[in-house]
């Protein structure tokens, strides 16, 4: 029956199956499917830019028209991957501007991208319209002018967290007066002064700007102006939210606020200056995301804001907020689904803000819809765990950072491993989960035995022996990216669970016990995992076998080693080749 | 011989399946169809279709004649209309498919593709081929190879948010 559909019918079939999932399905049903869906697919998620290369992309999809590519491992967010350590992102472009002229996306996690190769994308692809870069690093201003300059399209500018040296203040300018296409322009990390006419006029001319995050060097005097020509926003984040105080700043600001009708989300609230914030009161009541991560207001001010947005979906917030704020968000956001706190002071040695396991359970009793929660903080308890492990068991993210290493159950002085077994056991959807405070193996035995649909595991300052990373290597069987921090997690656990290397995208192990020696047997065992000792006193085989190495980064790929490491990566598969 | 009257009746075409069935339908009915149209402009009142089996053409004829009739005030009638249409079985979507494309019925082409699309969402390549009765032909030392490639390279996104 298939074989009497034509080619273009076939297409057009596979138009309507988007995912990656689908797709490769299609690919695997028999030849000509393979041949037409290849031809067809036009975007394409690249989870490590080590596991594919641009040539074996293109060769397969020559017909690509957006990519999502990322790059360093997740603990670089930590500090913990080198200076220098890779994800370069220049070899993609390059190859991609010979090959994907009708390209139009790219969006990049975790790269390093530099100003030539932000060169490059403005000027080899005609029709392109949308970069985002987060947590990106390596350009500069110009790059970002060269953006401006070349891509009459674009449609999406993204800084994500990028780090950006300012170089000029004037790139905005670049953006010729025939560009109106902007719907969205994030460039909240950039520290430096911008040219606020450039802003101003920029955003004057793009009717259908929907998201506008700003960066701290926009001051608050500024921000009705811009609001009055961007009436249609439907998320803005401030820059710099203070000045001295001025009646007719504050009632500007509540003007422009008002008028934007279609305002859904607010982030930025920089150096916040309290007396402003009732400007923001009027859109209160719409709001579905409340970023207030950089924003140090504290109670009464932050409850009185948070009392008014009834229908908050994404709530981010600083520690500042307390038990008694996160109460209120239990009373009053009862469609909440994800809640972010972070700490305001990670390193003072006494809690600075009464924020305890009492906030979170609040919230996990108040808010039926919870199902995201990041928390930082100093204490906790195994029964806030398990009243919070049955209050949502619709949890699917759960991250709990306890501040400091080890630190066990306030009440009981027992380590926390019944509460996170509470969580695993009672959440059934649980995809990501972080752990934290005193933990021994009994824990990671709950999560093999539980958490059969996790998919990425952060560990840190935790178990007692192998058994632990054996209970989650055998045990997970969604397990993706696995990633481990300061454990007793040795040779023989990956050994025996080598194969299930192979299923995951990747394994991060620092500061544990894996001896130089385990992984020459892993890469022999396991030719087609690249096996990256990263060590920066030296090379690791100047050292006995058996001296554990400081840093371990495996993961699968189909290109196999990468040759732009630095001096103090070591891949392994090289020596073990046959 | 035109007369008058003749040409305030409605026109009408006759349409002719691959198995020599006959159906006659108003012009403005089948010009929904980008083939039929061509044919009507070039003259033509007689339309063989020998790509259209009888059974899937009474269906489209059905189709095209609800949705000429599309109006403001109708728009729930047509939207059960299209469900029933498509709530049949693989092999039905696929002849009506394939008649579709033949006949250049966008609307038609993209509802019944959307919903095929829709039914093997998430299903594994082996029942991929068995509801469109495709053989597998990759030895399997090539399927494993695709598979691989595609698991380890082109995974997709997981739960990407929180990482």
């Amino acid at each position: 029956m298939s074989h009497s559909f034509p080619e273009q019918v076939l297409k057009h079939l596979f138009s309507f199956l988007t995912s990656d999932k689908d797709r490769n399905s299609l690919s695997l049903v028999c030849k000509l499917w393979y041949e037409v869906e290849r031809r067809c697919r036009r975007s394409v998620f690249i989870g490590n830019c080590y596991a594919v290369s641009p040539e074996i992309l293109i060769r397969r999809f020559p017909e690509i028209r957006s990519l999502n590519l990322k790059g360093k491992p997740h603990f670089a967010d930590f500090n913990l991957v080198p200076e220098g350590w890779g994800a370069y992102v220049h070899p993609w472009v390059a190859a991609m501007s010979r090959s994907y002229p009708w390209l139009e996306e790219i969006k990049l996690k975790r790269m390093v991208v530099s100003d030539e190769s932000l060169e490059l994308i403005s000027t080899s692809f005609e029709h392109f319209k949308v970069l985002v870069l987060l947590s990106c690093e390596g350009f500069t201003t110009d790059g970002l002018a060269a953006i401006a300059s070349n891509c009459r399209n674009l449609r999406e500018l993204d800084l994500g967290e990028s780090e950006v040296e300012d170089l000029s203040s004037d790139w905005l300018s670049h953006f010729p007066d025939s560009c109106t296409s902007l719907v969205s322009l994030n460039i909240s990390c950039l520290g430096s002064e911008i040219s606020f006419s450039d802003l101003e006029r920029l955003i004057a001319r793009s009717p259908n700007l929907k998201t506008l995050r700003l960066s701290q060097a926009v001051p608050l005097e500024k921000i009705p102006d811009l609001l009055c020509c961007a009436s249609q926003l439907v998320e803005f984040g401030t820059g710099a939210y203070s000045s001295e105080m001025r009646s007719d700043i504050s009632s500007n600001l509540e003007e422009a606020f008002s008028g934007c009708e279609r305002l859904e989300g607010l982030s930025g609230f920089w150096d916040v200056v309290p007396a402003y914030l009732p400007a923001v009161y009027p859109v209160c009541s719409r709001l579905i995301s409340l970023n207030l991560s950089y924003a140090t207001i504290q109670n009464p001010d932050l409850d009185k804001l948070i009392s008014q947005c009834h229908n908050l979906q994404r709530l981010w917030v600083l520690d500042y907020i307390e038990d008694t704020g996160l109460q209120l968000v239990a009373a009053s956001c009862k469609d909440l689904q994800e809640l972010r706190v972070f700490p305001s002071d990670p390193f003072g040695p006494e809690p600075n803000v009464l924020l305890t396991e009492q906030g979170l359970v609040a919230v996990s009793d108040g808010c039926p819809k919870l199902q995201t929660v990041l928390y930082f903080c100093r204490q906790m308890t195994n029964a806030a765990l398990v009243t919070i492990a049955r209050n949502r068991p619709n949890m699917i993210r759960f991250r709990l950072c306890i501040l400091e290493p080890r630190t066990p159950d306030y009440l009981t002085l027992e380590p926390l491993d019944a509460g996170f077994g509470a969580i695993v056991e009672q959440c059934k959807e649980l995809r990501r989960l972080s752990l934290s405070g005193l933990l021994t193996d009994r824990v990671f035995e709950y999560i093999g035995t539980h958490a059969k649909k996790l998919e990425m595991l952060s560990v840190a300052f935790a178990g007692d022996s192998d058994l632990g990373l054996h209970h989650v290597l055998s045990g997970c069987e969604s397990l993706r990216k696995l990633e481990i921090r300061d454990c007793p997690f040795g040779d023989e656990a990956l050994l025996a669970n080598a194969a299930k290397l192979e299923t995951m995208r990747s394994l991060w192990m620092s500061s544990c016990s894996v001896s130089f020696g385990a992984c020459k047997l892993l890469s022999q065992k396991m030719p087609r995992l690249n096996i990256e000792v990263i060590d920066e006193m030296g090379p690791p085989d100047e050292r006995p076998e058996s001296c554990p190495v400081n840093k371990l980064y495996i993961y699968r790929t189909v290109a196999g080693p990468r040759f732009d490491m630095p001096g103090y990566v070591r891949i392994m598969n090289e020596e073990a080749a046959p | 011989m035109a007369s008058t009257t003749e040409t305030k009746q409605k026109k009408m075409l006759i349409l002719k399946s691959a198995d020599n069935d006959e159906f006659e339908i108003e012009e403005s009915v089948g010009v929904q169809s980008e083939t039929i149209k061509n044919l009507v402009e070039d003259g033509f009142t007689f339309v063989p279709l020998p790509n259209v089996y009888t059974k899937a053409l009474i269906k489209i004829i059905d189709y095209l004649k609800k949705h000429a009739n599309k109006t403001d005030s109708n728009d729930e009638e047509i939207k059960t209309f299209d469900k029933d249409f498509v709530n049949t079985t693989f092999d039905d979507l696929f002849e009506l498919v394939s008649a579709a494309n033949y006949l250049h019925i966008s609307c038609l082409m993209n509802m019944l593709c959307q919903t095929i699309a829709d039914r093997i969402k998430d299903k594994s390549p082996e029942a991929v081929r068995k509801i469109f009765h495709i053989n597998c032909d990759y030895t399997p030392e090539e399927e494993a190879k695709i598979r691989k490639a595609n698991a380890q390279a082109f995974e997709g996104q997981f739960d990407e948010s929180l990482d």
